[in-house]
């Protein structure tokens, strides 16, 4: 992804690429607001998964503070914190 | 990469120095010089990941991965004790902020030994039961708690334990000697008997809120995958050394033992333990290299891979072990015996970091969802 893509590439847009990635690998259809622990939809495996596919995905270190519940309950919580470590 | 065949061959002649003859010493004992694990400690060997900027080694996964092999082919308990250690280090890495990682990476590659706790009586391969619980409070939390099982924490100055917080989960720093913490090795375990198992018992533990890694509420699913795909990791080298070890005791014995007037080796069913013997080596180290790439790439499929090279690895190390056994028969049926150990720790890798039931559960649920 080039630079200029990357700034482009707002939170809407991550969210919406998040919640193409939950339809693929979960198999269902997923809201952007969809709690993915509380609807059991995670598991252990998927996210750790998760995690590495969003540092691969959007060039960011997920570390420390930030691997907090909050962050990942939803896709639009994970396109937030993505877009808060980018800028 | 830029580490030549001398820096390897460097540290394997200072491991071989300080292990020396000894692990079949130790296994009968129970116990590792804790003069030796401090200086392995001190070479940032027992977790030589971390990052140069921690004074770590900064090794690759791989490399990382043929030196946890090199040390689980001469001493089980050793290289569980690197295991942990090399956990710690790596949760801290991943859950810490960026003051508790410069205050404690540098403790981890300096001497100082670690050790984590995960397991208590009702939470085991189900670790959503985990009940100690870490209070919040001001600039303090109190932990309350007891584990079981914790590798190397009879040795350790550094218990990282897993607990609930008000929000998810955390992993709090205890240093071993903070009041309100027991620590009582576990007697006469199976196999691995010196790596210092012990059960941790914390009691209104108080300790600093920068004890706390990365101030906690991390999900629990998220904490304890984090710092399991290290160790299955570890565990999948540390049985690739296993095998190894049996290899070679296997091959040396079938050439220079002689009955009906032939070596073993010619003897075509003891040749067959030793084709099945080189076949789990060989494959127990592929599925590992394949896992530790995966990770040394960052590839998300890496979580599935570090799994399956735990699973077998551990498996084939449980047969190759028993094969091992049978080959020497009564020249390794003594404990202590580099096959004896072999038998008894690998059994132990099949239930650590995940069981081989629990394993085939996640590669079952793999399996299915492709
Ligand atoms: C040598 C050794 C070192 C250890 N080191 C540590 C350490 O450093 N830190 C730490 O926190 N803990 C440690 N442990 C504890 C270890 O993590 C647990 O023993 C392990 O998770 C299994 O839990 P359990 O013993 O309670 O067995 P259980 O969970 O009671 O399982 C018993 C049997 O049932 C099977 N089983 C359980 N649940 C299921 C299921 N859902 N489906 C199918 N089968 C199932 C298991 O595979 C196993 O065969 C260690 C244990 C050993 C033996």
């Amino acid at each position: 992804m080039s630079d200029t893509e990357t700034a482009s590439a707002d939170e809407a847009e991550i969210s919406a690429s998040l919640t193409r990635y939950l339809h693929d690998k979960l198999k269902v259809e997923v809201a952007p607001d969809d709690d993915l622990f509380a609807t059991g939809l995670a598991n252990s495996m998927f996210a750790m998964e998760l995690v590495v596919h969003l540092e691969q995905t959007f060039g960011v270190m997920i570390e420390g503070q930030d691997l907090k519940l909050d962050n990942f309950r939803s896709a639009r919580s994970m396109a937030g914190l993505v877009t808060r470590l980018r800028s | 990469m830029s580490t030549g065949v001398t820096e390897e061959t460097g540290e394997r002649a200072l491991i071989a120095g300080l292990v020396g003859d000894r692990p079949g010493v130790w296994d009968l004992a129970g116990e590792i010089p804790t003069a030796v694990l401090r200086e392995l400690g001190r070479q940032g060997l027992l977790c030589a990941q971390v990052p140069e900027r921690y004074t770590g080694r900064g090794y690759t996964s791989e490399r990382n991965g043929e030196l946890t092999a090199y040390v689980g082919s001469l001493c089980s308990s050793l290289r569980s004790v690197m295991t942990s250690q090399g956990m710690a280090a790596w949760t801290v890495q991943r859950l810490a902020d960026a003051g508790q990682r410069q205050a404690y990476l540098p403790l981890l590659t300096g001497g100082k030994l670690a050790a984590v706790a995960f397991s208590e009586t009702e939470a085991g391969s189900d670790l959503s039961a985990i009940g100690t619980r870490i209070t919040e409070g001001g600039d303090e939390v109190v932990v309350d708690g007891a584990k079981v099982w914790v590798t190397g924490a009879s040795y350790a100055d550094l218990v990282l334990v897993v607990g609930r917080c008000t929000d998810g989960a955390g992993v709090v720093v205890v240093p071993a000697d903070a009041p309100g913490v027991r620590i009582e090795k576990v007697a006469d375990p199976l196999g691995c008997r010196a790596a210092g198992h012990a059960s941790v018992r914390l009691d209104s533990v108080r300790l600093p809120s920068s004890a706390l890694l990365g101030g906690g509420g991390q999900p629990l699913p998220l904490l304890v995958t984090t710092a399991l795909a290290y160790g299955r990791m570890s565990v999948a080298w540390g049985c690739v050394g296993i095998l190894r070890a049996c290899l070679d005791a296997v091959t040396e014995h079938a050439r220079t033992r002689y009955q009906s007037g032939r070596p073993l080796a010619e003897h075509q069913l003891v040749v067959r333990h030793l084709a099945e013997l080189l076949v789990a080596e060989q494959s127990a180290t592929r599925v590992s290299e394949h896992a530790s790439r995966c990770w040394d790439g960052g590839a998300p499929d890496q979580v599935t891979a570090t799994v399956l090279a735990k699973y077998l690895s551990s498996v084939h190390a449980v047969r190759g072990a028993a094969s091992a056994v049978q080959v020497l028969a009564s020249a390794g049926a003594t404990d202590g015996h580099v096959v004896a150990r072999a038998y008894r720790d690998a059994k132990l890798m099949e239930i650590i970091e995940g069981s081989s039931e629990i394993c085939q559960l996640i590669l079952g649920q793999h399996a299915l969802s492709r």
